[in-house]
């Protein structure tokens, strides 16, 4: 297989870096070690000259390649334009070609990921034994260490007992009235396994809305936890099938953050002369982000006034509303552009106190493969989310994606703090 | 390397292990700056984290006299924080807490390693203000800022870091750790070290606080654009507004090159073929931006602008100047190397120069792009080129010398705020009397007899 890699995953793009440090503002890692090593001026002069053979790609060339969470910042703040976060997953990919996968690795993306149902499958045996999911509604518990050691530590919740495909039908007639629209919606492998709860209230609130939702069982992970592995070829076997799967439909919504960062950029996967090129480009036109479909659509106007919102300092428990503060997703914000769509949202909803946190957007830590390969730095940022969350004084924390709803449950449970955490669409449902 | 184990081993000891670097993969990360022209691999990289670790560090380098070049954020376009293969960098960006805030006296204490948009983010929590903007700002440290002399857009009205140094903690080569300069406004107690520390790019001393002066954060702003289709003509409204009283905060002058830039990464709808812009930012109280911003929207139409409008919003503002830096940032983007030189003439021979640079360009047919502070003489010409190629680099660097010749028999300076470091060194020479050059090394002997830190910068 040819080695050179699909459009802005290609080195080439890296050369249009001109070292101005820009993302060096912006970075989360690097806000974190102020290692230049680990932000995008740093990795894409390494990729360079690794290319042109000044660097070797020893252990600390690899290091540098998955400090990053694929965040997106650096990319929205440069003034070259310049895809570093693709860049360096290109370079993964690259290092993943040239040596291999790691079996565990190999394992989890062309094994579990890949084949996600036959895998769930399995597991859906295993999950009879004990401790190991949340069947009978117990309180979410650490999920055994198996598979927390392939997230670098964290602790995950329990299992969904059943998981969200067995829950809900590929077809959910819109509860009352007239079909106000046909929507399909890709759910995205955490709602599936782990936060079931949460992908149920957003499939049955669009229902309520009066859509007729369509919910595909055979499609798969997005593949981001792949490609950000630097398993390029499985990731774009797992976007060709979500390709065609979703072919069928003409909207494509998604509450997963990072997924929907993911599907619209499926285009970057394939090279120009690709055919795939343009299918995948097409298909991207069509997913939105829940937040995004639901104001763009009118069907969550604010109804509480912006000069009603406050923040956290000031704000006093108002009337047994409980207190929402609001953790912005990098997906979201970075790589979506949506985020002014969230807000909305929140403070359309009348019966909660909306508060913000400091920081907001800073991000929780999770990052995919980067949580994996650098623990250390994945707990210090969680740690900083997790202050800001307490210092908010809020009842429940909001966000729009289920990566960093794991992550910060994880860190809600680390500190004993007793906030729930919760995705928008279990807000929106009036869950709280 | 330069240096053996047993020395990093004391390095490690002094910092803590997590703060000395020396994988392959860290070390390229530290082997280069800003500028296209100059990289090397330094042997280790060395975080301190406080005052005491820069003194023994230092003091353990000097006794095995292994050079030492101090980095900020490595925004340096001249090639600065570029240690000589081997030696060890010593990286700021640890200690970078805002130590003390005094809001009675506007005054700020930093560590040098703080970014100066971070400063600049939680002064105006406390509606305070510190005006020089290199518009590196989003990275740069200060400690690389005062070690350079930077300064920015706002030099017009506000003028450039060394205006604004009372005092700092500096540590000399041998470890001794010095308190110099100190809170007040006024100060003459000898020779006014400080000042010779600012702009010294990290070869006397390495700079370890720094107290600065600050500003109450102006009530109102407001933003101007106009555009030219003779540079003359951009000239001509410069001098009008400068001699008419009123004083912007900035203005700014870009060509035809970055105009269409501009219109490329973050359009505003200029006419394509005009030669030049101006971008002026007023700022005061309220009850004086609105006149003023009218009378200079008023001088630009009398000297022959083609349109001139004041910006509608905040928001619209910061869209004017964020296509401004998007753009200087894309000239480096725009060839493989690039020769982003820094000369500055008296205001009055801007026109002038801008003459010159398009002759220059001409004779040695290469791509030389234009932007500059207009208000206070310093432009930033940039030839595009690339090192690869050998003759096309060759007319490249010919170009640049003309321009240095150019600006110095205008009256002026070969650098009015990159510094020399690697990049303009061997021009010292055209700029400075031999006897000058010679007492600058004489000073360097004093404050670092052995010559460890940052060798081989500024001249040959
Ligand atoms: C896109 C872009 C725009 C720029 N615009 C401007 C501009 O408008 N105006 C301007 O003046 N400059 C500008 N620069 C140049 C550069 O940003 C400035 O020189 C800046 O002050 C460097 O700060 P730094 O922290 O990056 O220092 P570095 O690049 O790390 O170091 C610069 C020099 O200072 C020395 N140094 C650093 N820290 C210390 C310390 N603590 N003690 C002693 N010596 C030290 C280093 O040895 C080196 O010689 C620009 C650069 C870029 C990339
Ligand atoms: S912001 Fe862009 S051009 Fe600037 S250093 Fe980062 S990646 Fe390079
Ligand atoms: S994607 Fe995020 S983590 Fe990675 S370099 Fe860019 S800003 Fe840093």
């Amino acid at each position: 297989m040819a080695v050179g890699m699909p459009g802005v995953l290609d080195s080439e793009s890296a050369d249009r870096c001109m070292k101005c440090g820009f993302c060096m503002s912006m970075c989360p890692v690097y806000g974190v070690d102020h290692n230049e090593s680990h932000v995008a001026r740093g990795r894409n002069m390494l990729i360079r000259m690794a290319r042109d053979g000044g660097l070797a790609t020893d252990a600390s060339y690899r290091d540098s390649l998955s400090a990053c969470l694929l965040c997106g910042r650096c990319e929205a703040v440069c003034p070259a334009g310049v895809p570093s976060p693709a860049i360096a997953v290109g370079a993964r990919s690259k290092m993943v070609r040239e040596r291999g996968l790691g079996s565990s690795q190999r394992l989890l993306y062309r094994g579990m990921v890949k084949h996600r149902s036959a895998f769930a499958k399995l597991v859906r045996g295993l999950s009879w034994l004990p401790g190991l999911s949340n069947r009978k509604g117990a309180p979410v518990r650490h999920f055994p260490d198996v598979v927390a050691a392939f997230f670098g530590g964290m602790s995950l919740p329990r299992l969904s007992a059943p998981f969200l495909s067995r829950r809900l039908p590929q077809r959910i007639p819109p509860r009352e009235g007239e079909i106000v629209g046909q929507v399909a919606v890709f759910t995205g492998c955490i709602f599936e396994f782990f936060l079931a709860d949460a992908g149920s209230d957003m499939l049955l609130f669009l229902a309520e809305l009066g859509y007729e939702v369509s919910y595909p069982h055979d499609q798969t992970c997005c593949g981001l936890p792949v490609l950000s592995g630097g398993d390029l070829d499985t990731a774009q076997a797992i976007a060709k099938r979500n390709i065609e799967i979703f072919s069928r439909y003409e909207h494509v919504v998604t509450g997963c953050a990072s997924c929907g960062g993911h599907l619209k950029r499926y285009e970057s996967l394939f090279g120009s002369d690709d055919p795939w090129k343009e299918k995948a480009a097409a298909f991207a036109r069509k997913v939105e982000d829940f937040s995004e479909f639901l104001v763009k659509r009118g069907h969550l106007a604010p109804r509480r006034r912006e000069e009603n919102r406050r923040d956290s300092e000031s704000a006093e428990k108002a009337g047994g509303k409980p207190r929402v503060t609001y953790h912005e997703a990098c997906h979201i914000k970075w790589k979506q552009h949506v985020d002014e769509a969230q807000r909305k949202i929140l403070l359309g909803i009348d019966d909660i106190d909306f508060v913000e946190m400091e920081g907001a957007d800073s991000c929780c830590g999770l990052g995919g493969y980067f949580g994996i390969a650098h623990p250390d730095l994945r707990l210090a940022m969680l740690a900083k989310k997790v202050d800001a969350i307490r210092r908010s004084g809020a009842d429940i924390v909001a966000t729009s994606c289920p990566g960093c709803l794991l992550q910060i449950m994880d860190g809600l449970r680390r500190e004993n703090l007793p906030v729930r955490a919760m995705h928008l669409a279990q807000l929106v449902r009036g869950g709280y | 390397m330069a240096f053996g184990k047993s020395i990093l081993g004391d390095l490690k000891a002094i910092v803590g292990e997590a703060n000395v670097l020396t994988s392959a993969a860290d070390l390229a990360a530290y082997s280069y700056d800003g500028s296209s022209s100059w990289q090397s691999i330094p042997g280790a990289v060395v975080f301190p984290s406080k005052v005491e670790h820069i003194a023994a560090t230092l003091e353990l380098l000097n006794r095995h006299g292994t050079p030492v070049t101090v980095r900020g954020a490595g925004t340096c376009l001249s090639g600065g924080p570029i240690s000589p293969p081997g030696g060890v960098v010593l990286c700021m960006t640890r200690m970078n807490r805002i130590v003390e805030l005094d809001r009675e006296d506007f005054t700020v204490k930093v560590e040098p390693g703080v970014v100066l948009h971070d400063l600049n983010r939680e002064l105006a929590k406390h509606r305070l203000f510190f005006p020089p903007d290199p518009q590196s700002f989003l990275a740069a440290t200060i400690g690389g800022c005062v070690a350079e002399g930077a300064g920015g857009p706002y030099a017009v009205k506000y003028g450039v870091f060394k205006h604004y140094l009372l005092g700092m903690t500096v540590v000399l080569a041998s470890g001794a750790i010095l308190e110099l300069g100190g809170n007040t406004m006024k100060n003459v107690t000898g020779y006014d070290l400080p000042q010779l520390i600012c702009g010294s790019e990290g070869t006397l001393a390495v700079i370890a606080q720094v107290t600065l002066r600050l500003l109450p954060l102006p009530e109102a702003r407001c933003t101007v654009l106009a555009i030219f289709n003779d540079v003359r003509q951009a000239g001509k409204a410069v001098h009008r507004i400068r001699a008419s009283g009123v004083v912007p905060a900035k203005i700014e002058l870009m060509d035809n090159w970055m105009l269409r830039r501009i219109e490329e990464l973050s359009p505003l709808g200029l006419p394509l073929d005009a030669a030049a812009i101006l971008l002026f930012e007023m700022d005061g109280s309220a009850a004086s931006v609105a006149p003023e911003t009218q009378e200079v929207i008023r001088l630009c139409q009398e000297a022959g602008a083609i349109q001139a409008r004041a910006s509608e919003d905040a928001k619209d503002a910061e869209r004017l100047w964020g296509a401004r830096r998007a753009a200087f940032s894309a000239v480096f983007g725009s060839a493989p190397t690039v020769f982003a030189e820094d000369v500055t003439v008296p205001v009055s021979k801007i026109p002038d120069l801008i003459d010159r640079i398009a002759e220059i360009r001409k004779r040695y047919d290469v791509s030389i792009v234009l932007v500059g502070h207009a208000g206070d003489g310093n432009l930033h010409p940039s030839v595009l080129t690339d090192k690869s190629n050998a003759e096309h680099c060759g007319r490249a660097e010919k170009a640049v010398h003309e321009i240095f010749v150019a600006a110095l028999a205008l009256g002026g300076a070969i650098s009015g705020e990159h510094g020399i470091g690697l990049e303009k060194r061997k021009f010292l020479k055209h700029a400075m009397q031999p006897q000058a050059i010679d007492l600058l090394r004489q000073i360097k002997s004093v404050f670092d007899p052995k010559g460890i830190l940052n060798p081989g910068k500024i001249w040959e």
